[in-house]
């Protein structure tokens, strides 16, 4: 769906199964309005006739000669038209199977969709799969045909029927369908005039509904979108150019600029051959800025209040478009807004049967499945969670030379990796500490430390911390647990579970540790931390002393043993952003060790770790 | 100006600014019309007043006088930077084709020619999707092979606004950006940006032309049509298609995919 204000001409796209009749009902609707050239009625009569058929509408919008020989719609196509109220464009897609990429190749650019299914054969596989790609391509309401009713002798029963199966299929993955009607593209019954075949139906003709309608405009206008799509240097300027997204831009407009995270204000409008004052959705405009700073094709221009999320780890719902299978091992090239950047697939987390509407944990994503998956990328990307902006949320996939996949980002539970600016520091000079590291550890006898245990809730994290604490005390260690839970009792108390809050949550941890560890301290901390890319900035504190230790467990062990009750709740809904239920938990890729609990004894744990850092930490 | 015309206005600059970023060696194909006289205008807007790339016409030697001095006023005026490319004689091309198509597939062979000659991997035409049924399902981004075939029945897949340039040195990229605009919003643009076009377009003698090909396959249409906003009513009410005139669109049913799948625009 397009979302812009591109409404003067509104574009429609028909969808459903193979044969269910989407380019005879486009084809018999031009014609019932006038729509049809003179020249053109002639040739398509010819064309008809060589294959032994009457009149056969399809063939308007069925250009190919595979297409009319074979009978079917091969790829997408559009055609004009006028109402007596407005203009539109008709995108007519294929409903066989085989021609997915096609079909979203039409969709993808519409702002009206239509859902046609034919009453004598009922819902069918693609009727489906077309009403899920349509939700992911970002359609919140449909208008929904009947078609054929002249086959089933416009029964109403089998209408009612059919209609009611629908709207439950459709409510389950939230489309919302505007209105029904029963329709013959045979016939023209209530097509462009109401029918005398169908009495019983008291709603509007199809023209009448498409000309009543009102699409959803973009009303983000205070949240300022524009990817760079290029620079070009004219006389001594450096004009970068795009498209605004979303809100508007005008001389003097401050900008933030991602991922380099600098602020500037806009200095000239640079349209040819003159520049309005200002522009909006959908403008392709040029300026210039006021401050040399580095800009790049594919950066985020954005408002400076509400930027975009910078993350190199996001899930995705993606419509796999190819026969190649899914590769942990490849780089994909991924295209969002104007930037290009490599990235992995990390897990598929499951796959959506379109039929039942039940998540699979299948391990092969086939061509034209529908699944969700988390993709990571050595770059931070700039992007926004679909919920909050659907132009600049939506990516592909290309595999070489070919698109495999599209997608909508969902990043709510992943956390902003944008460096915050702080003024203060330029002012604040660090004052040396008065006894060095070396000669507190001389005094302790065994050398500071950071080790971090990582793990999902109940793996047994502070279990473990506290039984080292108590043995390694007993033989004279310096050592002190810092626990999360503790921790956001008091000085983490205002922290809740979001990603930016964890985050900040782990930031805080990480400086007090190394405080610990400065008063020459070996420190143990206890923490879910979910994110690879927070433990890692903890590392980068101390990492001369930092040790990771995952401490694995299977969420099914987890569950089981849910000490403080919490998974339960966390399944009930009642706990938002629960690591492994409603939020993600990402295990280290090269911990300094690893204790499996779900196999070890908490005495055989304890072991281990004590050894561990004994060994690590002992002169 | 319009929304309608601004919105296709926009969309028709994006493809520009894309085309020109992703595709190296990209060349505008100027074949007279007003089609790719409002193509070399929204180039002007896309780069900001200069076009950053030549421009090509693949001369038959058989356009109508106007159309070349059209061309030279215009080469100077907007100091284009102009690549004029020659056509076979029509002995070269395919026998078994109807005569009108086969004398505009010279075009395509004249076309072949100068994209070998300047190892062009970008081609931008103004064809629109209201024109022909074959037209109609054109990819903005069309990738032919090097022989300049259209793959008709496996196109890539295009989606919002992303599609993919990464193609072997041997294939060119068709770019259409005026696939989405129609024959009176072309007409509607020519009146609100005040865009010089042909006069054989305008009524004389109640006969004007409709579309502009090769003089002898291309016929002129009853119209009293004499300037801009004449054609603009007359198309409000006008019953017959744009290229009705051309008599190659009318020989045989699929001579036009026929054409197109052999590199025809």
């Amino acid at each position: 769906m397009k979302y812009n204000n591109n409404f003067d001409v509104p574009k429609i796209v028909i969808v459903g199964h193979v044969d269910h009749g989407k380019s005879s009902f486009i084809g018999r609707l031009l014609y019932d309005i006038g729509e049809i050239q003179e020249d053109k009625y002639g040739e398509l009569k010819k064309a008809s006739k060589k294959r032994g058929v009457e009149f056969e509408f399809a063939f308007l919008l069925d250009a190919l000669q595979d297409e009319r020989d074979q009978g079917i719609t091969i790829d997408t196509t559009r055609i004009f038209f006028k109402t007596k109220k407005r203009k539109y464009v008709f995108i007519d897609a294929p409903g066989h199977k085989e021609f997915v990429r096609n079909m979203i190749t039409g969709a993808a650019s519409a702002d009206i969709a239509i859902l046609i299914v034919d009453v004598n054969e009922g819902i069918q596989q693609q009727t489906k799969k077309h009403s899920y790609l349509l939700k992911l391509l970002g359609f919140e309401k449909v208008i929904t045909i009947y078609n054929k009713m002249d086959k089933v002798d416009y029964a109403e029963s089998k209408f009612l029927d059919i209609k009611s199966k629908l709207e439950k299929f459709l409510s389950k993955i939230g489309i919302e369908s505007y209105s029904s009607i029963p329709i013959s593209s045979r016939k023209g019954d209530n097509i462009a005039t109401s029918s005398k075949n169908t009495q019983w139906y008291k709603g509007f003709s199809f023209v009448e509904v498409l000309d009543k309608f009102k699409i959803q405009e973009n009303d983000k206008s205070d949240l300022i979108r524009f990817p760079v799509q290029d620079i070009y240097k004219l006389d001594d300027k450096r004009i970068i150019v795009g498209r605004i997204e979303s809100g508007k831009i005008k001389i003097g407009t401050k900008l933030i600029f991602l991922p380099s995270n600098e602020s500037v204000s806009v200095k000239t409008l640079e349209v040819w051959p003159k520049a309005k004052k200002e522009y909006g959705v959908g403008d392709c405009i040029g300026f210039t800025l006021n401050d040399q700073i580095f800009v790049d094709k594919g950066n985020m221009a954005s408002d400076t209040k509400t930027p975009p999320k910078l993350t190199n780890r996001f899930e995705s719902k993606v419509f796999w478009l190819s026969k190649k299978k899914i590769s942990f091992n490849k780089k994909y090239l991924m295209k969002i807004n104007t930037g290009e950047y490599e990235v992995s697939i990390n897990q598929i987390k499951n796959i959506i049967d379109v039929e039942s509407l039940t998540e699979q944990k299948k391990l092969n994503v086939e061509k034209n499945d529908i699944c969700e998956l988390v993709i990571h990328s050595s770059e931070l990307i700039p992007m926004d969670d679909y919920s909050l902006n659907k132009s600049t949320s939506r990516f592909c996939l290309l595999d070489e030379k070919e698109i495999v996949a599209g997608g909508i980002v969902d990043i709510r539970n992943y956390p902003d990796q944008r460096e915050y600016k702080d003024n203060l520091k330029q002012n604040i000079i660090p004052e040396n500490y008065a006894i060095s590291e070396i000669d507190r550890s001389i005094k302790f006898n065994h050398r500071p430390g950071i080790v971090w245990l990582t793990g999902l809730s109940g793996s047994g994290k502070s279990t473990i911390a506290k039984n080292v604490e108590k043995r390694l005390f007993q033989k004279n260690i310096n050592i002190f647990s810092l626990d999360g839970d503790n921790l956001r009792i008091g000085l983490n108390k205002n922290l809740d579970f979001s990603p930016e809050d964890r985050t900040e949550n782990i930031r805080r941890t990480a400086e007090v540790a190394n405080l610990f560890a400065k008063a020459g301290l070996i420190v143990l901390v206890s923490l879910i931390s979910p994110y690879r890319s927070e433990r890692k900035k903890a590392r980068d504190i101390r990492p001369e002393i930092f040790r990771e230790i995952y401490i694995e467990s299977s969420l099914e062990v987890c569950l089981k043993r849910d000490v403080k009750g919490l998974y339960a709740k966390a399944m009930k809904g009642e706990i938002e952003n629960f690591t492994g239920i409603s939020s993600p938990y990402e295990p280290p890729e090269i911990p300094n060790l690893v204790i499996n609990t779900s196999k070890y004894s908490i005495e055989e744990s304890v072991k281990k770790l004590e050894k561990f850092i004994l060994k690590e930490f002992s002169f | 100006m319009q929304r309608n015309l601004k919105n296709l206005e926009n969309e028709s600059i994006y493809v520009f600014r894309q085309a020109f970023r992703s595709i190296p060696n990209i060349a505008l194909l100027w074949s007279l019309g007003k089609d790719s006289n409002v193509m070399v205008w929204l180039a002007f807007k896309a780069f900001l007043g200069r076009i950053p790339f030549p421009l090509v016409h693949v001369d038959t030697g058989k356009k109508f006088k106007e159309m070349y001095s059209f061309r030279d006023k215009y080469v100077k005026k907007w100091n284009l930077n102009l690549i004029k490319g020659s056509c076979p004689s029509i002995e070269k091309i395919d026998p078994s084709l109807p005569p009108a198509a086969r004398s505009a597939a010279r075009k395509t062979e004249g076309l072949r020619k100068i994209i070998k000659e300047k190892k062009f991997r970008g081609i931008i035409a103004g064809i629109r999707r209201d024109e022909q049924g074959t037209r109609a399902k054109e990819r903005i981004f069309s990738p032919r092979t090097d022989s300049g075939t259209w793959d008709i029945k496996n196109q890539p897949p295009e989606f919002w606004d992303q599609s993919n340039f990464n193609y072997p040195k041997s294939v060119h990229v068709r770019i259409h950006p005026l696939l989405g605009w129609t024959e009176i919003d072309i007409w509607e643009y020519i009146k609100c940006e005040k865009i010089p076009v042909v006069d054989l377009y305008f009524s004389k003698k109640g006969k004007r032309y409709r579309s502009l090909g090769d003089e002898d396959i291309t016929l002129p249409v009853d119209s009293s049509a004499k300037n801009v906003d004449e054609i603009i009513e007359e198309l409000k009410i006008s019953k017959t298609s744009e290229r009705s005139g051309r008599k190659m669109d009318h020989e045989e049913e699929n001579v036009f995919e026929r054409l197109r799948s052999k590199g025809y625009m």
